[in-house]
């Protein structure tokens, strides 16, 4: 049996994650039973579905035995469950942003998906974002399904959001089950960084694995929208942790590896600042 | 020496350029633009969202096989949104300075190793 109390955006619930993925990660038609409850955050169902994708193409089977029913329902509610057989829930809140199993490629369809449930899902039912704080969130969400989608060599992306209007913010969650920061790195400039040292490059403005043409904006971009936004940015790449949020970094490293990449994301959505400021750049003077 | 327009819209199929994928699409055709000596001018109109992904690709590889000059002679943009031109501006420096500097990439690889 595998109890989880408590599964939010700290340290310990990615570790948690971990324990689970490390201890079946060789296990072949098997049954997996999970237990939850407390709490869950419907986002970590990005992480939680990578991990139970593993077990599945394993072929052992999952078992929710017993979870508490307010997180039953919005596992419901946000189609996760749905996944495994449940019998899915309407959202009247309209609170939760849907759980997604994507192919890598689907780009277009991931753009759509964070359209339809980020901005023209919630004109009127949640507290109101302006303009251009909407915006600046799916290109933020956008860049990172992107950096996946060129960078991780992975078959799937797993997507998931909630928002928490009492707490005004929204988190979104994107997972791959790729090779890593830490394997792209490495391979590319033939060197044996450790994950965490990996994704603190990464992470840096102008750095880029891909060859013969520039990139490395898209991590850096989020990190000033997050710092202007007041949100936090979190990445889970193998071992290792890193946040990022107006108080600071946190690298840190876990025991056992995560099996791909997971970013999580909060945002503020009583955001103030005008991002649509207009700006001194001459058209002329861009080349 | 003829001006041509392209049109980004057109070219991707989508009022999004997100995935880089779709730059290659728009690099293309520049390319074949500026092998025929021609002035191209990049329509951003009804362009909702940029990524730096997708501007990479579509803009910032031009710096590989053409010169600062050749470009600011030969490509301009047109009904780009404000939050574009500072992505643009953002990724065409950071290509500049890529192709200036390969060797920079390794060299913050090593300085972290060290660390």
């Amino acid at each position: 049996m595998n109890r989880f109390n408590q599964i939010n955006d700290s340290f310990e619930s990615y570790q948690s994650l971990i324990q689970l993925y490390e201890k079946y990660k060789d296990e072949s038609f098997g049954d997996i039973h999970l237990e939850f409850h407390k709490f869950f955050a419907a986002n970590m169902s990005a992480a939680l579905g990578a991990v139970l994708d593993k077990f599945t193409a394993n072929l052992n089977s999952i078992h929710f035995d017993s979870i508490d029913p307010q997180i039953e329902a919005i596992l419901l509610k946000n189609n996760f469950l749905t996944y495994f057989g449940k019998q899915k829930a309407v959202d009247t809140n309209k609170t939760t942003i849907k759980y997604q199993r994507l192919d890598s490629t689907d780009g277009r369809y991931f753009k759509s998906y964070v359209i339809k449930e980020l901005i023209e899902g919630h004109n009127s039912d949640l507290p109101q974002m302006s303009k251009g704080v909407k915006e600046k969130i799916v290109e933020a969400i956008c860049e990172i399904f992107v950096n996946a989608q060129i960078h991780s060599e992975t078959e799937f992306i797993y997507t998931c959001g909630q928002f928490f209007p009492n707490k005004n913010k929204i988190e979104f969650t994107i997972v791959d089950i790729g090779i890593g920061f830490r394997e792209k790195i490495n391979k590319r400039f033939e060197t044996n960084l450790r994950a965490i040292k990996a994704i603190k490059w990464a992470v840096e403005e102008k750095r880029t694995t891909k060859e013969g043409i520039s990139g490395g904006l898209g991590l850096a971009v989020l990190r000033e929208f997050v710092t202007a936004n007041k949100g936090k940015m979190q990445i889970v790449s193998n071992d290792g942790f890193y946040q990022f949020n107006n108080t600071g970094e946190i690298q840190k490293e876990f025991r056992g590896e995560f099996p791909g990449t997971i970013v999580n994301l909060q945002f503020r959505t009583d955001d103030d600042n005008n991002y649509l400021l207009k700006d001194e750049i001459n058209i002329n003077d861009i080349f | 020496m003829g001006d041509i327009t392209i049109s980004i819209i057109n070219t991707i199929a989508d009022g999004y350029g997100v995935e880089a994928e779709d730059g290659q699409k728009v690099f293309e055709l520049i390319l074949k633009a500026f092998e025929d000596k021609k002035k191209v001018t990049l329509s951003f109109r009804n362009i909702e969202m940029l990524t730096t992904a997708f501007l990479n690709t579509a803009v910032g590889q031009l710096y590989k096989d053409f010169s600062e000059e050749y470009i600011k002679e030969n490509l301009k943009v047109s009904d780009i949104s404000d939050s574009g031109k500072v992505a643009l501006k953002r990724v065409v420096e950071t290509a500049k300075l890529y192709y200036k500097d390969p060797d920079a990439l390794k060299r913050s690889i090593d300085e972290i190793a060290k660390d």
